[in-house]
C-alpha cells in the first residue's frame, strides 16, 4: 500500500529534523542520533495516509536526497538558527534535490532550535499561549548568538519560488510558511507540521479524484484549523 | 581473516599420546561427542610448559611425548599478566619470523631485528607526544588516516590534535613502502603496534592488551570494513584517485559513534573474535516458524530478511539464487548489527538505507529496511533489497511478518524468552564453571549457515568492565594460542591468577571455559564432560540446526538485468 502523500524533511546534519519528528510523532525530546539514509513514518490525518520521510543530513548521503523526494507533496527544508552555515547549505545543497517532487510541491522552511536564542521559547508547549511574539528585550539573556534570522527565511523561501519558477501569487505567502520552532520546547513543533498537513489534503484529494474510481469523503477531511495562525513576523 | 576461519589447525604435530589419559566424557555419554580418530585425548600428564620460566624460550615443547600441547601457568600474584603478556608476544615473533615481514623495533635496532623488544626501556618514540598521560593510558588506541596522512579517525581524543602524531605514523608507512616493504608491527615493551593499509586508507592499532597481532589485525579489518559498509570500497578508490588529500571525515562526521562502537564490542562481544554469531536460545518449533514467515513475506529483489532479538540472531532467510554463490558472512552481519545498533536505537520509524556488506560484495550497496516489532525495540526485522526503489514494496512483507507474528502471538512468544538474560552458566549445572563459549562445528548444512556459538550471561567476578576486560584478554590469549599459524595448539589448561581457563578445539567444536580458581585439572575434566552433555541437550534450542529453505522470490534477482549494469550505485551484482 502506497500512502496518500509525502512530506520529506530536508536539511543538514544535526540541524534536528528527527528530534522535530520525535516531538511531533511521540511527543517528547531524546536523545537522537544522526541519521542513516531515511526513515519513513506513517501518519494518520483524517481519512488520509500521510508518508513523514525524515532523511540524513550527512553528506554521506546526500545523493539519496533525490530518491526520498520523489513525488513529495511537501518538502520542509530546515536549518538551524544559531547556525549559518545550515541555511545556506539549504541553498546550496538541499534545493536542487527536490527536483523530483511534485511540481505543486509546497515548501516550509523551519528554523529550528530557537529555545537556545529566545528566551520565551523556553516555555514547554508555547505555542498554545503565544502563537507569534518576538522575543521582548526584557527577556533572558540569548545563551547562543542567533545566526539566523526570520528575514533569511523568508528571502530563501523567495528564492526557492524562483528556483521551482512558481509565481508567488500561486503558492502560500512566505509570511506563512516559514516557522521557527523548538523540537526542545515544543515550540510551534505541532503548528508547523499541521499546517503542512493541511496544504498537503487538497494535493491528496485531487489524486485521489484523477484516480479510478475514488471516492473521496470530503466531510471526514480535517478541517485546516491552525492555518490563520501565523508564526513569522 | 583467519580468525575467522573456523578451521581446525593443522594435523602435523598433533599426534595422540599413546599413553594419554582419555577424557572421561568418551565413555560416559559417547552420544554428546564424536569419537573418531581425530578426536584428541588430553594427556594429563606432568609435562607442561611454564611461559613464566625465563630461559622457556617459545618454542619450548612440552617434554619428548607432549604432542598435545598443554600449557600450565603457575598461579602467581602481581607478575602473572606480565608474564603471560610476554609469551603471548613471543608466540607473535615466531608468527612474525614464519610468516609477516620482520617486526621492526623502534628504539633504533637494526630494523629487521627479530627479537620482540621484552626488556624495559623508555618510550622514546612517545616523548614526542604532547597529549596527556591519561591519554596514553588507553588500553587501546586506533588510528585511521589517509594516505597523504591525513587523520580520519581516532578512538580517544581529536584527531585534529593527533594530526601531527598521525603524520608521523603516515611516514614510517611510507619509509618501509619506499624499500618495497610493507610496515605490518612495532613491538614495544608494553604496546603492540599493528599496522594494515587497506588501499588508500592505513589503519593503526597502538595496544597494550594481550591480543596477538593477529588478532588485532583482525580487529583493524573490521574497523576498515565497517568504514566500507558506509562508503563502499569502490567510492573510497575514486575518492582518493581524485583527490589525493581529500578529507575524508567530511563523509564520516556522524559516523565515528558507529566505530566506536564497534570497537567496545570487539572487546566485549566474543562473537568478532570467534568469527560466529550469536543465536537467541529458542524453542526450535518457534524458530521454524518465524523462518517459514520470512521466507513467504518476499517480494522481488529481496535477498536477505534477518529477524534479531537484542542483538542476537534469531533466524535468517536468504534467496535462493543469491545463495547459490555465496553465503552471508558473519563479518557482515556484525557490522550491519552494530550500525544499526549505532543509529537506530528506540527508531520508531521504518528506516531505508544503503548499505555495503564488505565481505560479500565490498563495492556495492544493499538497500536495507530496518524496522523495530515491538514498542521496546528489541525485536529487529532487517530485509536486504538490491532495489533502491523497492521501500514500498519492502515495507509490505514487513506488515505481512508482523501480521503473522500477531496473529500467532509470535511475538509475545519471543519477548518472553528476551525479558530474561540470554541465559545462566548456572544451568549447565557445575558450579566450578563460571563461563564459556562454544561454537559448534558440526551443524548440519553447514555449507549454507552461518557459524554460530553460544555462551551465557556474564556474571559473577565478571560484572565490571576491568574484570570483563580481564577476562576477555584471556580468551584472546588462549584463541591466539589455539590458531597461533606457527604452532596451532588443540588444547590448553591455563591457570590464571584469579581463574583457571581451558581452550579445546576439535573437529566437531571449539570451546573456551573458565573456572574458578580452585578446580582441579579432573575437576575440569569432569565440568566439561558435564557441558558437553548440556550443550548437546539443548543445542536444538541454542543453535539455529536446520536453517530455513531458501526464499524463492517471484522475480529474482538474477533475472533482473537492471541492478547488475546500474552498477556499484545499485545492488551486489554490479560488482559480481
Ligand atoms: N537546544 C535544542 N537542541 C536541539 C533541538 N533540536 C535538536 N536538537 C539537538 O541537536 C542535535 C541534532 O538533532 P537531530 O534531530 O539528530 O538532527 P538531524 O537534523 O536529524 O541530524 P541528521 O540526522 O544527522 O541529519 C541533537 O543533539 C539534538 O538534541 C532544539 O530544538 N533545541
Ligand atoms: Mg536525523
Amino acid at each position: 500500500m502506497k500512502p496518500d502523500g509525502k512530506v520529506v524533511l530536508l536539511g543538514d546534519m544535526n540541524v534536528g529534523k528527527t528530534s522535530l519528528l520525535h516531538r511531533y510523532m511521540e511527543r517528547r525530546f531524546q536523545g537522537t542520533v544522526s541519521t542513516v539514509g531515511g526513515a519513513f513514518f506513517l501518519k494518520q490525518w483524517g481519512p488520509h495516509h500521510i508518508s513523514l520521510w525524515d532523511t540524513a543530513g550527512r553528506e554521506q548521503f546526500h545523493g539519496l536526497g533525490s530518491m526520498y523526494c520523489r513525488g513529495a507533496a511537501a518538502v520542509i527544508l530546515t536549518y538551524d538558527v544559531t547556525n549559518l552555515q545550515s541555511i545556506v547549505e539549504l541553498e546550496d545543497r538541499f534545493l536542487a534535490l527536490t527536483d523530483t517532487a511534485n511540481a505543486d510541491c509546497i515548501f516550509a522552511v523551519v528554523g529550528n532550535k530557537v529555545d537556545l536564542t529566545d528566551s520565551c521559547a523556553l516555555l514547554p508547549e508555547a505555542e498554545d499561549e503565544r502563537p507569534s511574539e518576538k522575543p521582548a528585550s526584557g527577556c533572558v539573556p540569548t545563551k547562543v548568538k542567533r545566526q539566523v534570522h526570520a528575514d533569511d527565511a523568508i528571502a530563501l523561501y523567495k528564492k526557492i519560488l524562483k528556483y521551482r519558477m512558481l509565481d508567488e501569487k500561486d503558492v502560500p505567502a512566505a509570511e506563512k510558511m516559514c516557522f521557527e520552532t523548538s523540537a526542545k520546547t515544543g515550540y510551534m513543533v505541532d503548528h508547523l507540521f499541521e499546517t503542512v498537513f493541511d496544504m498537503v489534503v487538497p494535493t491528496i484529494l485531487e489524486q485521489k479524484a484523477e484516480g479510478p474510481s475514488q471516492i473521496v469523503d470530503l466531510n471526514n477531511c480535517k478541517t485546516a484549523k491552525n492555518t490563520q495562525r501565523s508564526c513569522c513576523r | 581473516m583467519e580468525a575467522e576461519d573456523p578451521g581446525l589447525p593443522p594435523k602435523g604435530g598433533m599426534d595422540l599420546p599413546q599413553d594419554g589419559v582419555d577424557l572421561p566424557e568418551q565413555k560416559i555419554s559417547p552420544g554428546s561427542m564424536d569419537t573418531g580418530e581425530d578426536e584428541p585425548s588430553v594427556a594429563l600428564d606432568e609435562q607442561v610448559e611454564l611461559p613464566g620460566a625465563q630461559n622457556n624460550g617459545p618454542l619450548s615443547v612440552a617434554g619428548g611425548k607432549g604432542d598435545v600441547q598443554e600449557e600450565l601457568t603457575e598461579t602467581r600474584e602481581e607478575s602473572s599478566e606480565k608474564d603471560l603478556s610476554d609469551s603471548a608476544s613471543t608466540d607473535n615473533t615466531l608468527e612474525d619470523s614464519s610468516e609477516f615481514s620482520r617486526p621492526m623495533v623502534m628504539d633504533g635496532g637494526p630494523p629487521g631485528e627479530e627479537e620482540v623488544a621484552v626488556q624495559p626501556r623508555p618510550p622514546t618514540h612517545r616523548d614526542e607526544d604532547v597529549t596527556a598521560e591519561s591519554w596514553r593510558a588507553h588500553r587501546k588506541h586506533i588510528f585511521v588516516l589517509s594516505e597523504a596522512g591525513k587523520p580520519i579517525y581516532s578512538r580517544y581524543g581529536n584527531e585534529e590534535a593527533l594530526s601531527s602524531t598521525m603524520g608521523v605514523m603516515m611516514a614510517l608507512v611510507s619509509f618501509i613502502q619506499s624499500g618495497d616493504n610493507s610496515i605490518r608491527s612495532i613491538y614495544s615493551d608494553d604496546r603492540k603496534l599493528v599496522f594494515v593499509q587497506q588501499g588508500p586508507l592505513v589503519l593503526v592499532s597502538v595496544s597494550s592488551t594481550l591480543q596477538s597481532e593477529q588478532q588485532l589485525r583482525q580487529e583493524l579489518l573490521y574497523v576498515y570494513y565497517q568504514i566500507i559498509s558506509m562508503l563502499t570500497q569502490a567510492s573510497i578508490t575514486r575518492i582518493f584517485e581524485r583527490k589525493k588529500n581529500y578529507d575524508l571525515r567530511r563523509l564520516l562526521t556522524g559516523s565515528e559513534k558507529i566505530l566506536d562502537r564497534l570497537l567496545n564490542l570487539v572487546e566485549s562481544d566474543p562473537c568478532f573474535l570467534l568469527g560466529a554469531v550469536r543465536c537467541l536460545p529458542l524453542q526450535p518449533a518457534l524458530r521454524d516458524s518465524l523462518g517459514s514467515l520470512l521466507q513467504k513475506a518476499i517480494t522481488p529483489n529481496l535477498v536477505f530478511s534477518i529477524l534479531v532479538a537484542r542483538s542476537q540472531l534469531v533466524t535468517t532467510v536468504q534467496e535462493k539464487t543469491v545463495i547459490d554463490d555465496c553465503r552471508l558472512e558473519p563479518t557482515d552481519l556484525h557490522l550491519l548489527l552494530n550500525l544499526i545498533g549505532a543509529t537506530s536505537a528506540f527508531q520508531t520509524g521504518e528506516i531505508w538505507t544503503p548499505i555495503c556488506l564488505p565481505r560479500f560484495n565490498p563495492d556495492c550497496y544493499f538497500y536495507a529496511y530496518i524496522s523495530y516489532l515491538d514498542a521496546d525495540c528489541t525485536v529487529c526485522l532487517i530485509l536486504l533489497s538490491t532495489d533502491k526503489e523497492s521501500f514500498y514494496s519492502v515495507s509490505d512483507c514487513k506488515k505481512r511478518i508482523e501480521e503473522g507474528m500477531r496473529t500467532q502471538s509470535y511475538l509475545q512468544a519471543l519477548s518472553s524468552g528476551l525479558k530474561s538474560p540470554s541465559y545462566s552458566v548456572a544451568m549447565v549445572g557445575a558450579p566450578d564453571l563460571r563461563h564459556f563459549m562454544y561454537k559448534p562445528l558440526d551443524i548440519p548444512d553447514n555449507y549454507r549457515q552461518l557459524p554460530q556459538f553460544t555462551s551465557p550471561e556474564l556474571e559473577g567476578p565478571y560484572c565490571s568492565e576491568s574484570e570483563r576486560h580481564r577476562l576477555f584478554d584471556l580468551y584472546h590469549y588462549l584463541h591466539s594460542r589455539i590458531h597461533s599459524t606457527a604452532r596451532p595448539l588443540r588444547l590448553i589448561y591455563h591457570v590464571a591468577e584469579k581463574e583457571t581457563l581451558l581452550a579445546w578445539v576439535t573437529s566437531k567444536f571449539e570451546l573456551y571455559t573458565c573456572f574458578s580458581p580452585l578446580v582441579t585439572k579432573a575437576g575440569a575434566i569432569n565440568v566439561l564432560t558435564k557441558l558437553l552433555r548440556w550443550i548437546k541437550k539443548e543445542e536444538d534450542r541454542l543453535f539455529i540446526r536446520y536453517p530455513p529453505k531458501y526464499s524463492t522470490t517471484p522475480n529474482p534477482g538474477k533475472g533482473s538485468k537492471g541492478p547488475r549494469t546500474e552498477g556499484a550505485e545499485n545492488g551486489f551484482f554490479g560488482g559480481l
